[in-house]
């Protein structure tokens, strides 16, 4: 205490500076640790204290029980939606890199003009002019059996039959995630892509690589931060997902999202909050998982 | 001399309206560290992209090693390239960027020790030893320039194409690295085709040097030639060494602004500029006399600059227009003017020359 008092007093001027920075610091991320903790942070501990409590059919008390985790573990349906949730979404994030790194690749190496850069990424979030129901359910009059795919199928002479297994599948619901997040995948890689110094390409085709070479070389592992980052944000959105597999499956696809639904709309509170933290430990996961792959503070 | 390595015949290029390569014919000789001189937009660079295959050419042939390679693509071509910025891959560490060409190149055949061994000879001679294992961004511009300059080199082109090698270097490191290029060069007996748009590195680098201005080659000279006589009024302007006066030849003297010159013996155009170096200028107090075969002008002296072993001053002719005096100073002290006092400029008839 004593000595506080004393350096305190005999405080030399770059340390009243420094300590004036310290100060500002503090307000500035004062207003952002405060949000977090109010609405991230507690919600958090709550949830994974509900999942504790004891559900009768009518009411929750706060009585602690593992009751509603054993419920989750033993139930086939639970893991079978757990089980459908990691493959769709497995599913969904190849989907989204197969359709977005070309795409990603186009905007952001060959094309080099800056403003037509700026004008195609704009093109890719049209779709988001509408809302995110008109999105998910215009697909299905696309793949109805006599929606406008299998109409044009018929129509070409490739099919005779309506092909069915388009609407009210796991594909139907691939289908239409994909289209959804493949943005948020394409904007990273092509971020990334559009910063790669185009005489260093130059330089890999004088040094006597071909196309394959450079892009195996050269362009993949500049651009993976952006893949990573891409990940991140569909692996996010998609694991939350419950309104497409609602929309596009009919209720056959059932999704943890789909169940945290249910089990809220029937006030199973206790085990919503089960599944919602399995969900979030999931995610985090999968996002640290990702972060391994490219250190991004040393990439970006 | 053998034959040259490289044949360029009529070569044009044309962006748009604009011409930034008019019909450029030009034989680059094997063996031999040529710099190619021209003031900015004068199309060097565009020259350097459509050797190496960065450009097509619109018009022309370019022939190298015995063959046509205008159809041929870049990673065909076997022609090094240093870029200025130096284009090193920035998720490589040294050892890899200078090993890239080996591993890639099409048709790569190399083992691994091999081009082990190769690598690190070529990083032992470029003076990069022990840094191998650094990250590019770990390392300094003058070893930046060294990675650029091995990668290249490693997989053995018998020309190499230099875009400003030394622009992004101080100007302490550019005067050191200038002479490891040649060195270098020399080693390996490749030619080094080298861009600038400094006439003090292409006289100090090349064995010839290359003037390129408003897409045209001017001259394709001997260092010490090119400094001598520049083949015009525009490249001895560029070559930052000669006053030069706007006029006619009238009877046996050149009428200009400044005054009337006696004219240099031999043939002269009938009109265009008379051209005298900085450093042919004897500056003398104005009573003085001026012995025979001496032009002679009257000037104030307006400022001097101290480079070391010279001092560069400038005077002030009634016409308005500064003439520059360079005047080597060895074990003397630098000479001493008064502000705006006037001087006699003096210089050997047959010092000056006449440009069309």
């Amino acid at each position: 205490m004593t000595t506080a008092i004393v350096s305190d007093a005999i405080e030399s001027p770059a340390a009243a500076a420094q300590q004036t920075r310290r100060r500002v610091v503090y307000w500035l991320i004062a207003p952002g640790v405060l949000w977090m903790l109010i609405f991230l942070v507690l919600p958090m501990a709550m949830m994974i204290y509900v999942s504790f409590w004891t559900q009768t059919t009518f009411k929750i008390e706060p009585i602690l029980t593992t009751r509603s985790w054993v419920a989750f573990f033993t139930s086939e349906t639970y893991l079978d939606a757990l089980w459908t949730t990691i493959r769709i979404w497995l599913i969904v994030l190849g989907a989204t890199l197969l359709v977005g790194y070309p795409t990603a690749l186009f905007i952001g190496l060959f094309v080099r003009n800056k403003t037509l850069q700026t004008a195609l990424l704009v093109v890719c979030v049209i779709p988001f002019w509408t809302s995110f129901l008109i999105r998910v359910l215009a697909w299905r009059p696309m793949l109805g059996t006599e929606g406008a795919v299998n109409i044009l199928l018929m129509k070409a002479g490739l099919i005779s039959q309506p092909i069915e297994a388009l609407l009210y599948t796991d594909l139907s619901v691939i289908i239409g995630m994909t289209q959804i997040y493949c943005v948020f995948m394409v904007g990273p890689i092509a971020f990334m892509l559009s910063r790669i110094d185009p005489t260093i390409i130059e330089a890999a085709r004088d040094l006597g690589a071909g196309f394959w070479r450079i892009f195996r070389t050269i362009i993949l592992p500049l651009s993976m931060p952006g893949v990573v980052v891409g990940a991140i944000f569909v692996s996010v959105m998609v694991l939350g997902e419950f309104a497409t597999s609602a929309a596009l499956s009919g209720r056959k696809v059932n999704l943890l999202g789909n169940i945290i639904v249910t089990q809220v709309g029937s006030l199973r509170w206790s085990f919503a909050a089960v599944v919602g933290v399995v969900l979030t430990i999931i995610m985090g996961a999968a996002v640290s998982i990702l972060l391994r792959v490219v250190d991004l503070r040393r990439e970006l | 001399m053998s034959a040259g390595v490289l044949q360029i015949t009529g070569l044009t290029k044309r962006y748009g309206g604009a011409v930034a390569l008019d019909d450029v014919s030009l034989d680059i000789p094997r063996d031999c560290y040529v710099s190619l001189l021209g003031p900015s937009g004068s199309g060097k660079t565009v020259l350097l992209r459509v050797i190496a295959g960065f450009e097509e050419p619109d018009a022309g042939t370019i022939e190298f090693a015995g063959r046509p390679i205008v159809a041929a693509p870049v990673y065909n071509r076997g022609i090094g390239f240093v870029f200025q910025n130096f284009a090193l891959f920035p998720h490589l560490s040294v050892e890899e960027n200078v090993a890239f060409g080996l591993k890639n190149r099409a048709g790569a055949t190399l083992g691994k020790s091999e081009i082990r061994d190769r690598v690190r000879a070529m990083i032992e001679l470029v003076g990069l030893a022990g840094l191998e294992a650094r990250g590019v961004h770990q390392i300094s511009g003058g070893q930046r320039q060294r990675v650029a300059l091995a990668r290249t080199l490693v997989t053995e082109p018998p020309l190499v194409l230099l875009d400003e090698p030394l622009g992004a270097l101080d100007a302490n490191l550019r005067t050191r690295i200038r002479a490891e290029l040649r060195m270098i060069r020399e080693r390996l007996g490749v030619t080094f085709l080298h861009v600038t748009g400094s006439e003090s590195e292409a006289l100090a680098i090349g064995d010839r040097v290359i003037v390129l201005d408003r897409g045209r080659v001017v001259q394709f000279d001997d260092p010490d030639t090119l400094f001598e006589r520049p083949a015009s009024a525009r490249v001895a302007r560029f070559l930052n060494c000669y006053n030069l006066f706007g006029g006619a030849v009238a009877g046996a003297s050149f009428q200009s602004d400044a005054g009337e010159f006696p004219l240099p013996r031999g043939p002269c155009p009938p009109r265009g500029f008379y051209g005298v170096r900085y450093d042919r200028i004897a500056v003398a107090p104005r009573a003085e006399k001026s012995g025979a075969d001496q032009v002679s002008l009257t000037a104030a002296f307006v400022a001097s600059e101290f480079t070391g072993p010279s001092l560069l001053s400038f005077f002030k002719l009634a016409s308005g227009q500064i003439v520059e005096v360079e005047t080597p100073l060895g074990d003397r002290a630098p000479p001493q003017y008064e502000l705006g006092e006037a001087y006699a400029l003096s210089w050997r008839r047959d010092g000056a020359r006449v440009f069309a």
